[in-house]
């Protein structure tokens, strides 16, 4: 439990009986009226992702979560197993609460473990992570219809949405936020 | 953003814009960037600076004067048409101290300010359906093209667009008539028996805002365009009370995609009327601790001096920019966005 606060990128909350983490905030003009903040909420158990506008300024209680770099070891199907780089204790966490996370996720990959408590709650992935896209198909140019881009495979298996020049090799920079392409990483 | 093929579309979107309201007859207009007077709007907050007198002009108490960043050029605007300039727009930066990230702000930006004489606000509703469907023609290779393709979501833009009221939209999403809730004990007690958060709301105007902005704006189509009309007198200082119910007044906004685009009037020019609201603005200010403008009598003059009913309207470009080259941040439109500078 802790104490009051504004609201802000980064902080876990208590709201609505549960934990949750501010993915992100952002500043809100309704336009003659007070500013307000729209933030992300990302529950710290269950992984489930909101979205709640705040009165800027507005007190919100704050839960203490320890954050420590962590390591992900591998999967056995239903578990994801970590390893604390602070502490070296192993961990493992449900499909579930890794959520969308585990698309990003390859052998070794550095993230971010949450405790409340003690209790491992979470992982969180850095905001930007770069891959190898292992499967491009070839871009159909002045292919207006589908806005400039094709479906490309990354290296963990998942899918992502890149402009029409990406190929096979490219390593490319993807925002584990909402799963799109960010920027060629490489040349 | 520094990508030049994204620089060319936006120049010719900005031509196209200009070309727009030239077919139509409009004068373009150039407005100051620096003011002596800015806006009154109590939550605007303007970059304030100062002037340099020169040796000659400069008095023991004095040696500069006050000077802020306009926020919005709408009371220079509203001089020219009291002197008779007829349907104006001007294309011109403006400035928000305090506004910065998520995908919708930058401190400066671009916006586009248009007026016309004889008009109400639903005619201003008409240009802009005329305006955005002209944009999307002209990057499209089909003349008749109506749909605006955006970050995966086919927009219709089929005129007439949607158009609902403050009032119906909160009946349809909340099961609440703003008319039966005026006051705020009232709202706040509408509000708390639906379970909505009204934590942290001090006035009715809160408390409607963190109704609005939780239960009522995410959930706007995001397929049409829509326009949110007749606004609290509460929240239109500058706009004509509405004829059929003072407790509104004559302010649109549009909504594309989900994303606020422009905030339209019919505009007051009762000078008696608008020298209440600004003080009542100018106390609201004092209240939030914020600095205190004197009022422009150059502007309350020019009211008197204007002979039709006018409408008007501020559209941010960078957000139309956005929408129309399907860019998920203005930042993105914009070749440098402050935001890259402060992280």
């Amino acid at each position: 439990m802790g104490s009051t606060q504004d609201i802000k990128q980064g902080i876990a909350i208590n709201f609505k009986n549960g934990a949750w983490l501010v993915a992100q905030a952002q500043f809100v003009n309704p336009g003659k009226g007070a500013a307000f903040t729209r933030a992300k909420l990302r529950n710290l158990r269950t992984g489930q992702v909101i979205e709640i506008t705040f009165k800027s300024g507005e007190a919100v209680e704050t839960v203490d979560v320890v954050r420590n770099k962590c390591q992900y070891l591998y999967t056995d199907g239903t578990d994801y197993n970590f390893m604390d780089n602070v502490t070296y204790e192993q961990f493992a966490l449900d499909k579930e609460t890794v959520g969308d996370g585990i698309k990003y996720l390859i052998d070794d990959t550095e993230c971010y473990a949450m405790y409340i408590d003690s209790v491992p709650v979470s992982i969180q992935l850095p905001p930007k992570m770069d891959f190898k896209v292992i499967s491009s198909p070839p871009g159909t140019k002045g292919d207006t219809a589908t806005g400039g881009a094709k479906d490309v495979v990354i290296e963990t298996g998942a899918t992502v949405r890149a402009p029409l020049f990406i190929e096979e090799g490219d390593i490319i920079k993807i925002n584990t936020e909402d799963g799109s392409y960010v920027s060629k990483a490489n040349g | 953003m520094l990508n030049k093929e994204l620089a060319k579309q936006r120049s010719q979107l900005m031509q196209k814009v200009r070309d727009f309201f030239n077919a139509r007859n409009f004068t373009e207009v150039e407005t100051p960037i620096m003011v002596t007077i800015p806006g009154m709007e109590p939550y605007l907050t303007p970059f304030e600076t100062k002037f340099t007198l020169p040796s000659h002009l400069k008095t023991e108490q004095n040696s500069t004067i006050n000077l802020y960043l306009n926020t919005s050029p709408e009371l220079q605007l509203k001089k020219l048409l009291g002197a008779g300039f007829g349907n104006i727009f001007d294309i011109i930066k403006v400035f928000r101290n305090g506004e910065v990230g998520g995908d919708l702000h930058n401190p400066e930006f671009s916006m586009i300010e248009w007026y016309r004489e004889k008009a109400d606000y639903k005619d201003i509703m008409q240009d802009c359906e005329s305006l955005v469907l002209e944009l999307v023609k002209s990057q499209s290779q089909d003349n008749s093209a109506k749909i605006l393709n955006y970050q995966n979501t086919k927009i219709d833009l089929t005129t007439p667009w949607p158009r609902k009221t403050t009032n119906e939209l909160f009946q349809e999403y909340c099961g609440i008539d703003l008319l039966q809730n005026k006051e705020f004990e009232e709202l706040k007690k509408s509000a708390e028996s639906k379970n909505y958060d009204t934590n942290g709301c001090e006035n009715w105007d809160d408390i409607y805002f963190k109704i609005f902005l939780n239960h009522i704006e995410p959930n706007l189509p995001k397929d049409r365009p829509i326009f949110v009309y007749d606004y609290p007198v509460s929240q239109a200082a500058l706009a004509k009370k509405s004829t059929t119910n003072p407790f509104f007044a004559e302010r649109f906004e549009l909504y594309i995609g989900g994303t606020e685009l422009a905030n339209s009037f019919s505009e007051l020019i009762d000078s008696k009327e608008q020298r209440e609201r600004l003080m009542e603005e100018q106390n609201l200010r004092r209240q939030l601790n914020k600095t205190v403008f004197d009022i422009d009598e150059e502007f309350l003059a020019s009211l008197e001096s204007i002979q039709f009913p006018c409408a008007g309207i501020a559209l941010g470009l960078d957000r139309l920019f956005m929408l129309l080259l399907d860019k998920k941040s203005i930042e993105e439109v914009i070749l440098f966005p402050l935001a890259k500078y402060i992280n």
